[in-house]
C-alpha cells in the first residue's frame, strides 16, 4: 500500500463495495507511521479487513453475534423527563451501555475477536485505559476460545482494580505496564512491542478508532453499528435529529455513532478541504464531540486535544492531534473518567474537526459527574463518567434548541464500573465507613 | 569468515540517561574502548520500537530534564571531541515533527552529525525527511528486518538509489538468540541477500558478546550494541555497593571496558 493522502475520505464505504482499498488517511491525518517490523503484521491485517469483513460469512456470523451475545439492538430512549425539565429540544439517549460487558467496547472487540479467529491466529492481545475495552476483549475471548493477554498500566489497575477482577474471572491474563506514565498509552507500547515479536500466531485488538491504518477504519467499521441503528430506530419514529452528542476518548463511540450523519447517504465525500458535502435536500445534524476538561485548561490537567492545546503530531503510529510539549514530548493528561484521559486524538475525528463537520467542546470532571447523578435521578439511567461527558454537553445544549429539534446523546457506557470513583466524590464518608467495615471483616486494615 | 574480520561496533547511548553530564562521559568510555560509530539516542516519551530497557533510560532522561536542546549541544560537544568518529542521532516523529523536520535537521547538521535514524519515519512516509536529510549531506539511515516483503525491500532500495552508499539498520529482532556464536538461517540468509546491494550495512539487536559481534561482521560495517550498554551504565552510574571515584570516571572505564570487551580478539 503506497498511502498517499486522497481526496475520497470515505475509503472504507468505497472498499465495502468492492472499489478499491483503503487510503489510510483522513484529510492529512492518520497513515501508518510505523517501525518496519510493524509494517507486514499491518499490512495483512488490511488484506484480511478489506477481504473477510466485508464477506457474507463473515457479516452473517458478526451480526448475529451481536444480537444474541451483545444484545443488539441497543434501545434509543426517549428522555422525557429531562426535555420537559430544560425545555428546547427533546433528547434521546442511545443506551449503549446496555451492550454487554457494559460498554460500545464490545462491538469492535466482537469484530476483530472474530476476524482473528478466521485469520488463524491463535493468541489475542489488546491494551486497555479504563479496563471496559479490555473486559469486553476477555468477554469475546472467552467466548471464541482465544487465550487472550491484557497490557494495562499499573496506575490504571489500581484505580480500576474491579476491571481487573472482571478480566481474570474472564480468563484473560492482565500483564501491569510499569513503564512511561503506567497508563493507557503506555499499555498500547507494550501491545505493539509484544505484537512486534509475535506477529505470526497474534492479533492485536485495539481498542478505539486510532492507532496505524487500518486500525482507525477497522475500529469505525465496527463501531459504525451504533449510529446505523440509531438512523433506523429515529427513522421509525419518523425523525430526523438535529444533533448528535458523544464523548470523545481515543474517539471510538464517537465515529461510530456518527458515521452514517458523517456520510450522509452513504456516499464518498464529494469535497476535500471544505469538509463533507451532503446530497441535496438532507439536513445534516449538527455533530458534537466532548473531550475531558478534567480539572482545568493548565498542563496535565484535562485531555482536551482540539479545544486545547492540542498540536499535529506523530505518535504511536498515525498522525492526528496530541497533547504534545515544543519538544514533540507527550504530555501528561487528567479526567475522571480513565476513558478520556488520552493524549491523542483519532484521526478521522481530527480531520472532521477540522474542516468543521464536528464541533468539540469540553465537559469538566465536576459537570461530568453532576450529569451522571441527574440522569440517574431525572430519568433512572445511569451514564458511565466518560459518556456523562456527552451527557453534560446534552444539559447545557439542549435548550438552545428548538421544541421540534431532536438531540441524541450516546450513552457509551453505563456507570456501574465507577463506584470506586462516585462513590468516593459523592458519598465519601459512608463509603469510607463502608469500605473500612469490608476490609476488617477480611482481617485487614487500611 | 570469522575472528578476523575487522570488527566494528556502533555503539548506542541515550542522551541525558541517568544525566547529560553521563551520557557523555559514557560516549567517551565508548570510544576509548574502541567503537567506530556513535548512535545517540534523543529520548522520545513513546518509544514504540525500543524495549523495556532503552525506555526506562529515556524515561529517566525526560525526568531529568532532557530538551533537544541539550541534546543537539551533547551531539556538538562529541562531534567537536571525535571529528573521525561518525555520529547518528535516532529519534522518533514526534520530536522531528514538532518544530518541522527542516529545523530538526539543521540543528543535526550544524552540530556535526552523519545522518538519522528515525525507524516511525519509514521511506513512503516519511514526510519530505528523507529528501531534506539528503539536501543537507545527512544520511537518512533506514531500518530493515528480516521479515520484510522482498516486493517492499526492492521499493526501499530502488528509492535509495542514486544517494552513494547508503546506511541500512537491520533490526535483526527475532535474531541471534540461542547459539550466541550463529546465525539463525533467516537472520543469515537476510544479511547475505543484502550484502550485495551497495550498502553499508549496521546490524543489531541485543547484541551483548563478543560471539555475537564477531558472529555478525563478516557480514556488516559496524554491529550495533544498544540495551547491553545501557545496562553497563546504569549499573556503573548507581552501584549496588559503595565504590572508589566519581560517577564521571566509573561509568566511563566500566563502558570503555565493556566495548573493549565486545571487539578484543582472544
Ligand atoms: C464507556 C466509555 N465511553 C467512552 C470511552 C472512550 O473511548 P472512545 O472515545 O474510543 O469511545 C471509553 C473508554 O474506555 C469508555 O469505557
Amino acid at each position: 500500500m503506497h498511502v498517499q493522502p486522497s481526496a475520497d475520505r470515505d475509503s472504507t464505504q468505497r472498499m465495502m463495495e468492492g472499489k478499491h482499498r483503503i487510503t489510510g488517511f483522513f484529510g492529512s491525518f492518520g497513515g501508518r507511521y510505523v517501525a518496519e517490523v510493524l509494517r507486514k503484521p499491518l499490512d495483512e491485517l488490511e488484506e484480511a479487513f478489506i477481504t473477510i469483513v466485508p464477506s457474507r460469512e463473515f457479516q452473517e456470523e458478526y451480526q448475529g453475534k451481536l444480537r444474541t451475545f451483545v444484545g443488539r439492538p441497543t434501545p434509543l430512549y426517549y428522555a422525557e423527563n429531562t426535555t420537559r425539565l430544560l425545555g428546547g429540544g427533546r433528547l434521546y439517549i442511545k443506551l449503549e451501555g446496555l451492550a454487554a460487558t457494559g460498554a460500545h467496547k464490545i462491538n469492535n472487540a466482537l469484530g476483530q475477536g472474530l476476524l482473528a479467529k478466521r485469520m488463524g491466529k491463535k493468541r489475542v492481545i489488546a491494551e486497555t485505559g479504563a479496563g471496559q475495552h479490555g473486559v469486553a476483549v476477555a468477554a469475546v475471548c472467552a467466548h471464541l476460545g482465544i487465550p487472550c493477554r491484557v497490557y494495562m498500566g499499573e496506575v490504571d489497575m489500581m484505580r480500576q482494580k474491579p476491571n481487573v477482577f472482571w478480566m481474570e474471572r474472564y480468563g484473560a491474563e492482565v500483564v501491569g505496564v510499569s513503564s512511561g506514565s503506567r497508563t493507557l498509552k503506555d499499555a498500547v507500547n507494550e501491545a505493539l512491542r509484544d505484537w512486534a515479536s509475535h506477529p505470526d500466531d497474534t492479533f492485536y485488538i485495539l481498542g478505539s478508532a486510532l492507532g496505524p491504518s487500518p486500525y482507525p477504519d477497522m475500529v469505525r467499521t465496527f463501531q459504525s453499528v451504533i449510529g446505523k441503528e440509531t438512523k433506523e430506530q429515529l427513522a421509525a419514529l419518523g425523525l430526523e435529529p438535529a444533533a448528535l452528542i458523544a464523548c470523545v476518548g481515543g474517539g471510538s463511540n464517537a465515529i461510530g455513532f456518527f458515521s452514517p450523519y458523517v456520510y450522509p447517504g452513504n456516499s464518498p465525500y464529494e469535497t476535500d478541504e471544505q469538509g463533507a458535502s451532503r446530497p441535496e435536500g438532507e439536513k445534516a445534524p449538527l455533530l458534537i464531540g466532548v473531550e475531558a476538561g478534567g480539572m482545568g485548561s493548565g498542563i496535565g490537567q484535562h485531555a482536551a486535544r482540539m479545544t486545547g492545546e492540542g498540536k499535529v503530531g506523530i505518535v504511536q503510529g498515525y498522525k492526528s492531534r496530541f497533547l504534545l510539549d515544543e519538544d514533540g514530548q507527550v504530555l501528561p493528561t487528567h479526567s475522571v473518567s480513565a476513558g478520556l484521559d488520552y493524549p491523542g486524538i483519532g484521526p478521522e475525528l481530527a480531520h472532521l474537526g477540522e474542516v468543521g463537520r464536528i464541533e468539540f467542546t469540553t465537559a469538566t470532571d465536576k459537570e461530568a459527574m453532576e450529569a451522571m447523578d441527574f440522569f440517574a435521578r431525572t430519568e433512572g439511567v445511569l451514564f458511565a463518567l466518560e459518556s456523562a461527558h456527552g451527557g453534560a454537553a446534552a444539559i447545557r445544549l439542549l435548550p438552545t434548541f428548538p421544541r421540534e429539534a431532536v438531540v441524541v446523546v450516546n450513552m457509551s457506557g453505563r456507570g456501574d464500573k465507577d463506584l470506586f470513583i462516585t462513590a468516593k466524590e459523592l458519598d465519601r464518608e459512608r463509603w469510607k465507613e463502608f469500605l473500612l467495615r469490608e476490609a476488617a471483616s477480611l482481617g485487614g486494615s487500611l | 569468515m570469522t575472528a578476523d574480520s575487522p570488527k566494528k561496533l556502533m555503539c548506542h547511548l541515550v542522551a541525558g540517561y541517568p544525566t547529560m553530564e553521563l551520557s557523555f562521559q559514557a560516549a567517551l568510555g565508548m570510544v576509548e574502548g574502541g567503537a567506530s560509530y556513535l548512535e545517540v539516542q534523543f529520548p522520545f516519551s513513546d518509544p514504540t520500537a525500543d524495549g523495556p530497557r532503552i525506555q526506562e533510560a529515556c524515561v529517566q532522561a525526560l525526568e531529568g530534564g532532557f530538551t533537544l536542546e541539550k541534546g543537539f549541544q551533547l551531539v556538538g560537544n562529541l562531534a567537536q571531541t571525535f571529528p573521525t568518529v561518525p555520529l547518528f542521532i535516532m529519534s522518533y516523529a514526534s520530536l522531528l515533527y514538532r518544530r518541522g523536520i527542516p529545523w530538526f535537521l539543521d540543528q543535526a547538521q550544524e552540530a556535526g552529525a552523519k545522518g538519522l535514524i528515525v525507524p516511525d519515519l519509514p521511506f513512503d512516509q516519511d514526510e519530505g525527511y528523507y529528501q531534506a536529510a539528503w539536501d543537507r549531506g545527512l544520511h537518512p539511515v533506514s531500518v530493515v528486518v528480516p521479515t520484510m516483503d522482498p516486493g517492499r525491500l526492492d521499493q526501499l532500495l530502488s528509492f535509495l538509489r542514486g544517494h552513494g552508499e547508503p546506511y541500512v539498520y537491520v533490526a535483526l529482532r527475532t535474531g541471534i538468540t540461542g547459539d550466541p556464536t550463529r546465525l539463525s538461517d533467516e537472520n543469515l540468509s537476510f544479511l547475505k541477500s543484502l550484502a550485495t546491494k551497495g550498502l553499508k550495512l549496521v546490524a543489531g539487536f541485543g547484541i551483548s558478546s563478543r560471539e555475537q559481534v564477531e558472529a555478525l561482521s563478516p557480514y556488516v560495517e559496524a554491529v550495533v550494541v544498544g540495551s547491553y550498554l545501557v545496562g553497563i551504565i546504569r549499573e556503573a552510574a548507581f552501584p549496588s555497593k559503595s565504590s572508589e571515584g566519581g560517577k564521571d570516571a566509573l561509568v566511563k572505564r566500566a563502558v570503555a571496558a565493556a566495548v573493549s570487551g565486545l571487539i578484543q580478539s582472544r
